[in-house]
């Protein structure tokens, strides 16, 4: 038991005890420096990195969230034709992987020019974790009664209203689930950063770190100073919102 | 049906159409600029070359690491549930490498196992003081350690779920069979086991595709996808063949192949939670 937490808390001692070390001390094995953590924000711009980390996380979850919102309230509530078909559609492009389609995704969003802008980067997040989102309220919007629905129609509420004042307060739940886990995928997440963020200047934190290690010249002192700046915000968020995470990791399985 | 239209044009445009268009180009040589057309032939070369089987072949020794993915978070999550002393704390720490990007858990991996790293300083003060391992460096040791890298990132996510598995057993059972003299062997082969069969159902599926869509991160930091192409999978070859051998069309191909192997994976999945019910 023990034993098994002093293998998980590993990373994150090697990441404390190395930081705090010269080059020179690192190879020496003895030694303590603060060296590493004064260079580090000359070595890669950490704050306009974590900046722009926070730029593309929240703008997408917004976008996950309105967008999964307001089609898991339709495919709850609102009967139409060809809901399910659609409604299934769209949550089995959940069980796509991203690089099954990352050649024609990169080379559309390449041809609208917004590989070198946020937007791109905004858009394929929120693509990837809307299916996601979607079946999270679809399943939560199932709960509120369709007599409170009619009653707030009656009401004058329109369907807006009751979205807005009667079933989105029942999927706050729901709302922390969709964010918390979606901050930790997309703020811990390389390959997309990567490929859709090209421009250095608009470089997420946790590409920032994967390029700065593909230089194979940087102190891995600096690199562990580095990546615990990177690792820092998700788990905080992760700490703070623990119940949340384990809900939507096991969600489909609970009910 | 006004509501549902963000949705579908952000899934239809972003997830969808680029299956399609990822069909047609697996059919063509494409640079991402011009495209020409070649045939359904393109697949047959496919299955000729011998990296896309090395891949694949990588893929499928990965899979060797998912009984040790799923075993070793399953006892930690039975001796968690025992409620030991600070089982709390011991929760929150085993569950927070799940809140870090593989990026860093691949940077420090790559520190611990390189040839001056912390595996052969540890193998020294145990009393191996030879041990010059370099898993890294070598062309047949090197996916050894990402599969240990792949088993303790994925031991955060499933104890996670087999802890909420745990906590929907009637704990009433348990403590029948052991008034009935039943060991602790016993209880958790025939009482906790069976109970835990969904969530194990779903651990695996998550780490069986995890092992086939989400080692990039690892892999990129950790070795490139070599020494050679030993540590090359299914999904770092569709990054290499697109992005460093702008071979955009035999990428897409790939892609495709990667959606297949997934998509079997989940509809098993779909059939067993479908014979369950």
């Amino acid at each position: 038991m023990t034993v098994m937490a002093v293998v998980m808390l590993y990373p994150f001692a090697v990441m404390i005890v190395t930081s705090f070390k010269s080059q020179a001390q690192y190879f020496a094995g003895s030694g303590t420096s603060t060296q590493s953590w004064r260079q580090l924000a000359s070595t890669m711009p950490i704050y306009q990195q974590l900046l722009n980390s926070t730029i593309v996380c929240s703008a997408s979850i917004a976008l996950i969230l309105v967008v999964g919102v307001m089609a898991g309230f339709a495919f709850a509530k609102l009967q139409y034709r060809f809901a399910n078909l659609i409604f299934l559609g769209i949550v089995s492009a959940m069980m796509v992987p991203l690089q099954s389609i990352i050649m024609p995704e990169f080379v559309n969003v390449a041809r609208f020019g917004l590989t070198s802008s946020y937007l791109g980067a905004v858009l394929v997040y929120a693509a990837l974790g809307t299916p996601f989102s979607i079946f999270l309220f679809t399943t939560y919007f199932r709960r509120v009664p369709d007599e409170l629905v009619e009653a707030g129609i009656c009401d004058g509420l329109g369907y807006w209203g009751v979205l807005w004042r009667l079933a989105l307060p029942m999927a706050l739940p729901a709302i922390a689930t969709v964010t918390v886990l979606q901050f930790i995928q997309i703020w811990d997440d390389l390959l997309v950063g990567l490929l859709f963020l090209q421009n250095p200047a608009e470089r997420p934190i946790t590409v920032g770190l994967a390029a700065l290690a593909a230089g194979r010249t940087t102190s891995i002192p600096l690199l562990m100073a580095g990546s615990l700046v990177s690792a820092l915000p998700a788990m905080l968020v992760y700490l703070g919102f623990q119940r949340f995470l384990v809900r939507g990791l096991t969600l489909g399985i609970d009910r | 049906m006004l509501l549902t239209v963000p949705a579908f044009v952000l899934v239809g445009a972003l997830i969808v159409l680029p299956i399609l268009q990822a069909i047609y180009y697996s059919m063509t040589n494409w640079d991402g600029i011009t495209t020409q057309w070649v045939g359904p032939s393109t697949w047959w070369q496919a299955f000729h070359n011998p990296t896309m089987w090395r891949a694949l072949e990588n893929n499928a020794l990965l899979l060797l690491a998912v009984p040790f993915a799923l075993a070793l978070p399953l006892a930690v999550a039975v001796m968690l549930h025992q409620r030991v002393a600070g089982w709390k704390v011991f929760r929150s720490i085993y569950f927070l490498p799940t809140a870090i990007s593989w990026v860093v858990i691949g940077l420090v991996a790559e520190h611990f196992f390189a040839y001056s790293g912390t595996l052969n300083s540890l193998l020294h003060d145990v009393g191996v003081p030879r041990a010059h391992t370099d898993l890294l460096g070598s062309e047949s040791t090197a996916l050894i350690a990402l599969g240990i890298t792949f088993v303790f990132s994925m031991i955060g996510t499933n104890t996670m779920i087999f802890l909420t598995g745990l906590a929907t057993l009637d704990t009433s059972l348990e403590e029948a069979a052991r008034i009935d003299g039943a060991g602790t062997w016993r209880i958790f082969r025939h009482i906790t086991l069976p109970h835990l069969s969904r969530f194990i159902q779903l651990a695996f599926v998550m780490t069986v595709i995890s092992a086939f869509s989400a080692l990039f991160s690892l892999i990129f930091v950790m070795t490139g996808g070599g020494p050679g192409y030993a540590t090359t999978t299914m999904e770092f070859l569709v990054y290499q063949t697109g992005f460093n051998q702008s071979q955009f069309g035999t990428a897409a191909l790939y892609g495709l192949i990667l959606f297949v192997i997934t998509a079997v994976v989940g509809v098993i999945q779909l059939r067993l939670i479908g014979a369950n019910d």
